[in-house]
């Protein structure tokens, strides 16, 4: 992948500069979704597998929804504590 | 592959040489360049990710080399990860979604 040049950024219009800008944020926001279900995965994995080995590279459906609920129990609890620290329980 | 979701569009017509042409190339560029390091930084914590967890998973007692079992176990919990990924990630956007037409 090349690089841009500096100079070449500055030929950039008025337009181009905004719909990079929104483009950026764009990416972030998709970004932080992503790095979020990264962390979910990780945790949910080990949770869900936790206390006995692999045996094969499927996920059958009671594994499925273990991950499921593991993620729904933690955005539930992650509410909860956010209303407790509110005081609007 | 879908997982890395790269959201770049095809450049959009022909380059011309105006202005405002140069200008429209140079942005495709940027965001094109922008897709492709954030899509190698998802590449890159869903590995590191994987190996912490298959390490953790099959690599119990390190023994001077892989053995066969434990490659064996390496590739089904990388399969099973990947999995898994899929099915956070489908239930998370769910959620917010869920989520966002509540807030409605």
């Amino acid at each position: 992948m090349s690089s841009i040049s500096a100079s070449a950024l500055q030929n950039l219009d008025e337009s181009s500069r905004k719909d990079i800008m929104q483009f950026i944020e764009a990416e972030q926001s998709k970004s932080k979704v992503q790095m979020s279900i990264h962390n979910f995965t990780d945790m949910c994995f080990k949770k869900c597998n936790a206390n006995r080995p692999i045996t094969n590279g499927n996920l059958s459906s009671s594994e499925e929804q273990c991950l499921t609920n593991c993620l729904n129990r933690f955005l539930d609890t992650n509410i909860k504590v956010v209303q407790a620290l509110q005081g609007q329980q | 592959m879908a997982l890395f979701g790269s959201s770049t569009s095809a450049a959009a017509g022909t380059a011309s040489t105006t202005a405002g042409g140069k200008s429209q190339q140079l942005k495709q560029e940027i965001e094109n360049q922008i897709s492709q390091e954030l899509a190698v930084a998802n590449a890159t914590e869903l590995v590191s990710k994987i190996t912490e967890n298959c390490f953790e998973k099959c690599i119990t007692q390190p023994s001077n080399i892989l053995n066969g079992q434990e490659d064996q176990c390496i590739n089904q919990c990388l399969e099973k990860y990947m999995r898994s990924w899929n099915v956070i990630s489908k239930a998370y956007i769910t959620r917010i979604q869920q989520q966002s037409a509540q807030d409605k």
